[in-house]
């Protein structure tokens, strides 16, 4: 040991306060995600599904303003821009409308969904499966400043995912939107489709943070993490769907499918209607949402105690 | 100011009672918290980082009060425990004294994934150090012990001993006054160990660092700390100085002697002193009456024709301290 060598040296600076723990915690986090590959792999697959609302978008704006032409190539493609026109903006409702955004958090949840399950168990499960949790909580944190720190890691992923594309597709056609008489119209009348898409992000962080961090913690490796997480997203999904639209049971059922949930509330978020006739009322889904979350707090707030720091 | 200051502090966990009116007021300095397994010495490491409130009983940790006894309302007590764990701790006392605290826990809580100095700045950055300086902080307390070529290592790859200093490095990266160690040199081989102990008397001795050690080896205790608390069954039995507990004997000798003893040891006898230990080479550790005068060794030794090679007084040790404090306490508990 350099003991004898090296001199110690007092730090005289100025602490500040708790709060700024938060982020440390959160940025580790990610960092340590951020380091894997299979995270990029996943999120690339994320970002082709934005691409193709992107250039979706843009290509509506571009057929849109070749009308005056019997024909247009796309690629290797002739089409007649009618046509394509009709096919982006009522098929695909890429036109910058409400349905193009819930459409858009719809496709990319799956992905979401995939990537949290991955990473729930090195963000939170590994606190737990290697002893990490007495390093942070023998420090100046509350469990309230742990649960935020990881949390917001989470949120970071969920937004960047969703919310933050979205908001990049809003402002894409806003800037192309080829029926707007001046660049700022479509800023101007869509903009509460902006609460909208910033509603629906914050609905899907602060549930999907909650559920993620406490099955991380209850399950803590990524294989039962996988497989709780395909339970809970495909599998009570496909089971609504058979009782409910196979065997007619009653609509309520369906709020087992808490993917569905989220899209009831994101979509009245975003000022939509039900298109399915057999759904639960919005309320509905909003009481399971709220109540899940709150289950989470309650075992979250059991599960990570500060005295487990000294065994 | 008060190192520790702690008055008839209990805490009970349901119907077992871990601490009994435990009262400790102890200056800074080096102290050994000795103890056998369920003696109430986590609860007390507990106490004094602030992560939990005694059931009853106040006191003081540099001078930062403890977390408030619990009081629990009969009308809603789930709700009152829900509430006062979810109520951020802010700048509360029980922050602010881990904030001036640096705590090396026994069990390994490393980051599998990160390297040394982004695990001992991360600790910085929770203590509330700005992110440069604890960057900085982190290199320069590594390097000091010992493990500035290791530092860019991931945790997963670090030896035991490295781990040891790896926690000691994360305790020390905010200049805390004060250390809580818990088992420092666990699972160290007698090297490790010795440099672990030789550096936390550097820290001690040389740059005022107090610490409490809590360990179950007296060896360490003994080498390292200037005082010590005894407990048992969440007891004080004994605290004092290393020295003043183990000066209490002064009725117990250890001789050198030479030649044919037989004559010289009846002798002895027959003056009141017991010979309680003869390894059979000459070497003898005897209890003498009260009032016997060192003087009276050569003088039997004289008459007996042994020549006394060496004389000194046989101070118990720690360990003899510490399990015949235990043996009186269990017979008064008998």
């Amino acid at each position: 040991m350099a003991v004898s060598l090296l001199h110690y040296r007092p730090w005289r600076g100025q602490f500040r306060a708790t709060e700024w723990g938060i982020w440390p915690i959160a940025r580790t986090a990610l960092w340590m995600i951020l380091r894997r590959k299979l995270f990029w792999v996943l999120y690339a697959f994320g970002l082709l599904i934005f691409f193709m609302f992107f250039f979706g978008q843009y290509m509506l704006a571009w057929a849109t303003s070749q009308m005056a032409e019997q024909t247009v190539r796309v690629g290797a493609v002739r089409a007649e821009p009618e046509r394509l026109v009709h096919l982006l903006r009522e098929v695909l409702r890429l036109d910058g409308t409400a349905y193009t955004y819930r459409n858009f958090f719809w496709y990319q949840g799956y992905m979401v969904m995939i990537v949290l399950a991955f990473t729930g168990s090195i963000l939170v499960g590994n606190d737990f499966q290697f002893g990490s949790l007495p390093f942070y909580l023998a420090k100046p944190l509350g469990r309230w400043h742990y649960l935020l720190g990881k949390c917001l890691a989470v949120a970071v992923f969920v937004n960047l995912m969703t919310t933050l594309p979205a908001l990049i597709l809003f402002v894409q056609y806003g800037l192309i939107d080829p029926d707007s008489p001046t660049t700022f119209s479509y800023f101007i009348g869509s903009r509460w489709l902006l609460v909208g898409i910033l509603g629906y992000g914050l609905l899907l962080t602060v549930c999907l943070s909650l559920m993620l961090v406490a099955a991380a913690t209850w399950l803590r490796r990524t294989v039962p993490m996988i497989m709780t997480w395909t339970t809970l997203f495909v599998f009570f999904r496909l089971l609504a769907f058979t009782l409910v639209d196979g065997f007619h049971y009653d609509p309520r059922v369906r709020l087992i499918d808490l993917w569905n949930d989220t899209y009831l509330v994101g979509n009245f978020c975003l000022g939509n209607e039900v298109i399915h006739a057999v759904e639960p009322a919005v309320y509905q889904a909003a009481l399971v949402l709220g109540a899940l979350s709150l289950l989470c707090l309650i075992y979250l707030n059991q599960r990570i105690r500060a005295v487990e720091v000294v065994r | 100011m008060g190192f520790i200051d702690l008055d008839r502090v209990s805490r009970w966990y349901g119907t077992h009672r871990a601490l009994r009116d435990v009262s400790l007021h102890l200056q800074p300095g080096r102290i050994g918290l000795l103890g056998p397994n369920g003696a109430g010495k986590s609860t007390l490491l507990k106490i004094l980082l602030g992560l939990l409130p005694p059931s009853s009983g106040a006191g003081r940790v540099l001078g930062h009060a403890l977390a408030q006894a619990e009081q629990t309302s009969t009308r809603n007590p789930f709700l009152q425990s829900v509430l006062r764990s979810w109520i951020p701790a802010g700048n509360s006392d029980g922050s602010l004294l881990r904030r001036a605290i640096g705590y090396m826990s026994e069990a390994d809580a490393l980051i599998p994934g990160l390297c040394g100095s982004e695990y001992v700045a991360l600790a910085g950055e929770l203590y509330g150090m700005p992110r440069k300086e604890a960057q900085r902080r982190a290199h320069e307390v590594l390097t000091y012990l010992g493990l500035e070529d290791a530092r860019y290592r991931r945790l997963e790859e670090y030896s035991t001993g490295m781990k040891q200093r790896l926690k000691l490095a994360q305790a020390l990266v905010h200049d805390p006054p004060v250390l809580l160690l818990d088992e420092p040199t666990s699972g160290l081989d007698p090297a490790g160990r010795d440099a672990m102990l030789g550096l936390l008397l550097t820290l001690g001795r040389e740059h005022g660092k107090s610490f409490l050690l809590s360990t179950h080896l007296l060896g360490d205790v003994e080498r390292v700390c200037d005082r010590v608390v005894i407990l048992h069954h969440g007891q004080v039995l004994l605290q004092g100085s290393v020295q003043e507990l183990r000066t209490r004997r002064q009725d117990r000798y250890r001789l050198q002697v030479q030649g044919e003893r037989t004559a010289f040891l009846e002798e002895l006898r027959l003056e009141g002193a017991q010979v309680i230990d003869d390894n059979g080479r000459g070497e003898l550790s005897v209890v003498v009456p009260q009032g016997w005068v060192t003087r009276a060794f050569f003088a039997l030794a004289d008459n007996h024709g042994v020549l006394l090679r060496g004389l000194q007084r046989d101070d118990e040790g720690l360990e003899e301290l510490f399990h015949r404090v235990l043996a009186e306490n269990g017979k008064h508990g008998r």
